[in-house]
């Protein structure tokens, strides 16, 4: 398969998980979308280094993969963070940000 | 190469299909069984660009450690909350045209490309060569990486610690 | 030698009052110190007086004027705008006038006004200096630009000074309406002149006058020219129908209308016609207009100054009259005759507006009614305004015989019959008039409301309404005290002789106006115009007739003056209402202007208003609805980043 193919691939899935994460009321499937676009990254990074020859893009990915662990690990304390304060894991719960 | 092409094609439907799932399901708990379908989905496109390691890696970190942190996460917050969570969507209609149209202007994108290049013979074990990267020109960036993780895991501690 | 130099005692006369007023104006101290601002004024006046009269002698003789000037708005080709003095003869003998009659004016006021508080008495000094100063200006100015501002300045003097007693209301709306009248006639004079300015580059008077003498001035349009000239004089020198301002304009002291509103600033008008009559020779058409409106105005101002109570309007409408009579002088060709008897009628009437004072300090009225018998009691004032009225009347050997039968010969001599007999009945009721009010508060017994005057019972009633009503808000307001009010209840019975600084200016221009009724009468000034012969006789005998008139009906009541008044009566109506000149204005105001003024009120209140506000509320309304964007929910901005990141895609590909 070409490089196109994955490309294709990796794009499907990012819309994917930006529809996720754009359309979700629970926080906790609001980062299951982000994931989903993570993973879209990290395949476009696999396939372009693989059809560059280039072992850079693989190492990125490893990165990409903790820094993602990582990312999940403070999200999900954040999402639990708010239960209890708020009560609810209702994204349009919050709107902190409004000034 | 025939081979190859099936599993892609394989993979890249169990993918698109689980990646789907994850977020249009009504489940929250199956959204994350779903996610870690992808994930592993994911891993097997890995494997048809040669690269096994990350594919390892993607399945023991991704796919176990993540998937594993979300589900305790749901039960946790269900035990605190008492009822189940509820999973719907909002604003449908208007996060499909916007990630719709992403896709369809990405496609075209790609389609207009010239990327049609054949993959270039391996020159080497390429897990070997990872490794060697990481911990010569990437030595950095390696140790910076522990360091964040420590970091993110002693936050996520500190954020999800117990009332006082 | 420099102060020998006529143009030198010129500039002298014309800025030491400039530096008094700026003195006066500048050290508050001084200024409301009343007494001694008034003495320094007078001072700087009469210093200006004596170097008057030298430059005066210094001209006599001249053959070419004096024309010094200094560059004061450069322009690409020379200097655009000069201010300086252009002496001459003529304008000496002006500034003779101006400042004999002010520094006159000045001294009879410390007595007239002495009941003032002080600081009021340093605000009229100052102001007495300011007009000094600017009428001086018109009078030397030798570019027209100069002429302008200072006739501006001579209007906003006459204005402030109209409304001196500012607390007054008729005061303050009689000043409004002079200023309004002869700004209506001033846009004509400043068209006239950016005018003259296009048509031949320049504003200077000698330069303008030696384009005219070689034909160089461009006749076409020259007539809108010299009519606009001639718009701006007629609302100064109050020709009809831009006269309505002076009459009211006698809610002033009355120093300010012997100075202002007889003497110099209305005759303003008739100079500047005199310094441009060779331009003016130029459009016989517009000099035609003048000739016949001058007419016009002395014989309208003669009857209705048949029929006023108030012995200041009488006084007003003659000056208004006399001023029509040096217009039709002037019109006819003769500017001569007309600058002449404006300095004749400058003597003459101020001594009357000076002894009017005298007469109204001492009874505390305006009103002939309330006078009477003051012969026996005021001797000298008497005498003086005797003087004053045979001069106005133009009995041989007083000022104003000379002057007006030269103004009458010189219509005559300029083929304009109808006017001439106008003057001339117009010199009949100026005789009878003036007697009458001589009669009446001079002389005769203290008369009967009955048969009191030609107006009859209702407006001496409102007379004695108004006085009433005047001493009313003297007693309510004590600090503030003016021609009427601080002498009410003397009456008849206690007044006497003004003291001497009053009667001494009186005598003054007595004495002058007799000497130059008997030097003319005797030596007659060489004529520009050949007169016939009967002229002269006509002259004298309508000017006796109308004295016998006023005699046999005021004196010895012969005739009744109710018959007179029968006889006369649709006339006599017109004149009480002023020929509803006023009530025309009144209309034209309130049709024109308020309906003007209500339309604008109107689009601004809703088109202008409306369209801010409709503006405004729709800037408010998105607002509110753009602020709903902006939800605060994490969800929403990635939403936005995502349609963004669309937006920018959408936007490559079209490029691509």
């Amino acid at each position: 398969m070409g490089l196109q193919a994955y490309l294709t691939l990796a794009a499907i899935v990012f819309c994917l998980g930006l529809f996720g994460t754009v359309t979700r009321r629970n926080t906790v499937g609001i980062l299951l979308g982000i994931e989903l676009m993570l993973n879209a990254v990290n395949i476009n990074f696999v396939a372009f280094s693989r059809f560059r020859g280039i072992e850079t893009g693989m190492v990125f990915t490893l990165f990409a993969i903790c820094i993602t662990v990582a990312e999940v690990a403070l999200g999900l304390a954040i999402v639990i963070l708010l239960f209890r304060t708020r009560r609810s894991a209702m994204a349009d719960h919050i709107d902190w940000l409004k000034g | 190469m025939t081979l190859g092409i099936v599993a892609f094609w394989a993979f890249a439907v169990i993918l698109v299909g689980a990646g789907l799932a994850v977020v249009i399901g009504k489940n929250l708990f199956h959204s994350v069984l779903w996610l870690a379908l992808a994930l592993i989905a994911t891993a097997g496109i890995f494997l048809t660009l040669d690269a096994e390691f990350i594919a390892a890696v993607q399945v023991l970190l991704y796919a176990g450690g993540v998937v594993t942190v979300v589900v305790f996460a749901i039960v946790v917050t269900e035990r605190l909350v008492g009822e189940r969570l509820s999973h719907t969507s909002r604003h449908i209609v208007a996060g499909a045209v916007v990630s719709g149209g992403l896709l369809a202007l990405l496609v075209r994108a790609l389609s207009q490309a010239h990327l049609d290049m054949a993959r270039p013979a391996l020159s080497g074990d390429l897990t070997r060569q990872i490794g060697t990267s990481l911990l010569t020109q990437f030595a950095l960036p390696f140790e910076l990486l522990a360091v964040l993780l420590v970091v993110g895991l002693l936050g996520a501690s500190y954020f999800a610690r117990p009332e006082e | 030698m420099m102060t020998s130099s006529p143009a030198a005692l010129a500039l002298a006369a014309l800025l030491l009052p400039a530096a008094a007023f700026l003195i006066i104006g500048v050290l508050p101290p001084l200024r409301r110190s009343g007494r001694p601002a008034a003495w320094f004024s007078i001072a700087c006046t009469a210093a200006a007086f004596v170097s008057a009269i030298l430059a005066w002698r210094a001209t006599r003789g001249l053959a070419q004027p004096i024309h010094a000037v200094w560059s004061w708005l450069s322009g690409a080709h020379g200097p655009f705008a000069t201010v300086g003095v252009l002496v001459d003869a003529q304008s000496t003998s002006m500034l003779l006038l101006v400042t004999l009659v002010a520094l006159l004016v000045q001294v009879y006021s410390t007595c007239y006004l002495s009941d003032e508080p002080a600081p009021a008495l340093g605000r009229y000094y100052a102001l007495q200096s300011l007009f000094a100063f600017s009428m001086m200006g018109v009078v030397l100015a030798p570019t027209l630009l100069q002429l302008f501002i200072c006739w501006e300045l001579v209007g906003v003097c006459s204005c402030l000074l109209i409304g001196f007693w500012y607390r007054k209301p008729e005061a303050a709306r009689a000043a409004l309406k002079a200023f309004w009248t002869t700004k209506a006639g001033d846009v004509g004079l400043l068209i006239g002149i950016v005018l003259l300015h296009r048509a031949t580059g320049t504003f200077d008077l000698v330069e303008l006058r030696q384009l005219a003498a070689a034909g160089q001035i461009p006749l076409a349009g020259l007539s809108i020219i010299t009519f606009c000239v001639y718009l701006g004089a007629a609302g100064k020198s109050a020709q009809f129908p831009l006269h309505v301002w002076l009459p009211d304009a006698m809610e002033g002291p009355t120093p300010v209308s012997a100075l202002i509103h007889a003497a110099t600033m209305v005759t303003a008008g008739v100079y500047l016609l005199t310094r441009m009559e060779w331009l003016f020779a130029l459009t016989p058409q517009v000099m035609a207009i003048v000739a016949w409106n001058g007419a016009l105005t002395a014989l309208l101002a003669a009857i209705l100054a048949c029929v006023q109570t108030d012995i200041k309007r009488v006084l007003a409408y003659s000056t208004v009259s006399q001023l029509g009579y040096m217009m039709a002088a002037i019109g006819a060709g003769y500017a001569g005759a007309g600058f002449f008897h404006l300095l004749t009628h400058g003597i003459f009437k101020a001594l009357l507006f000076l002894g009017a004072g005298a007469v109204i300090h001492a009874v505390g009225s305006n009103d002939v009614a309330d006078m009477g018998r003051l012969a026996r009691r005021m001797p000298q004032t008497a005498v003086v305004f005797l003087v004053g009225t045979l001069s106005l009347a133009g009995v041989p050997l007083f000022a104003g015989f000379v002057s007006k039968e030269e103004v009458l010969g010189a219509v005559w001599a300029g083929g304009f019959a109808v006017p001439f007999f106008g003057l001339l009945l117009a010199a009949f009721l100026t005789a009878f008039y003036m007697f009458r009010v001589v009669f009446l508060a001079f002389f005769g017994h203290r008369p009967t409301e009955a048969d009191t005057v030609l107006v009859g019972h209702g407006q001496t009633q409102t007379n004695t309404v108004l006085i009433g009503r005047r001493q009313a808000q003297a007693t309510m307001d004590p600090g503030q005290s003016h021609d009427l009010s601080h002498n009410v209840g003397h009456g008849v019975t206690h007044a006497h002789d003004a003291p001497f600084v009053m009667t001494g200016p009186l005598w003054v221009l007595a004495m002058i106006a007799m000497a130059i009724g008997i030097y003319f009468t005797i030596r007659a000034p060489e004529a520009e115009f050949h007169a016939p012969g009967w002229v002269t006789p006509s002259a004298i005998a309508v000017a006796l007739s109308g004295i016998a008139l006023a005699w046999l009906t005021y004196q010895k009541r012969a005739i009744s003056a109710d018959a007179l008044a029968t006889a006369f009566a649709p006339i006599r109506r017109a004149a009480i209402a002023k020929f509803w000149l006023d009530d025309i204005y009144l209309a034209i105001y309130r049709s024109v202007l308020l309906t003007f003024s209500r339309a604008i009120g109107w689009t601004d209140r809703y088109l202008v208003d409306g369209v801010l506000n409709v503006v405004s509320a729709w800037t408010l309304d998105a607002g509110d609805r753009l602020r709903r964007m902006q939800t605060g929910k994490v969800q929403d901005y990635v939403w936005a980043v995502g349609l963004g990141l669309l937006a920018l895609m959408a936007w490559i590909g079209v490029a691509w």
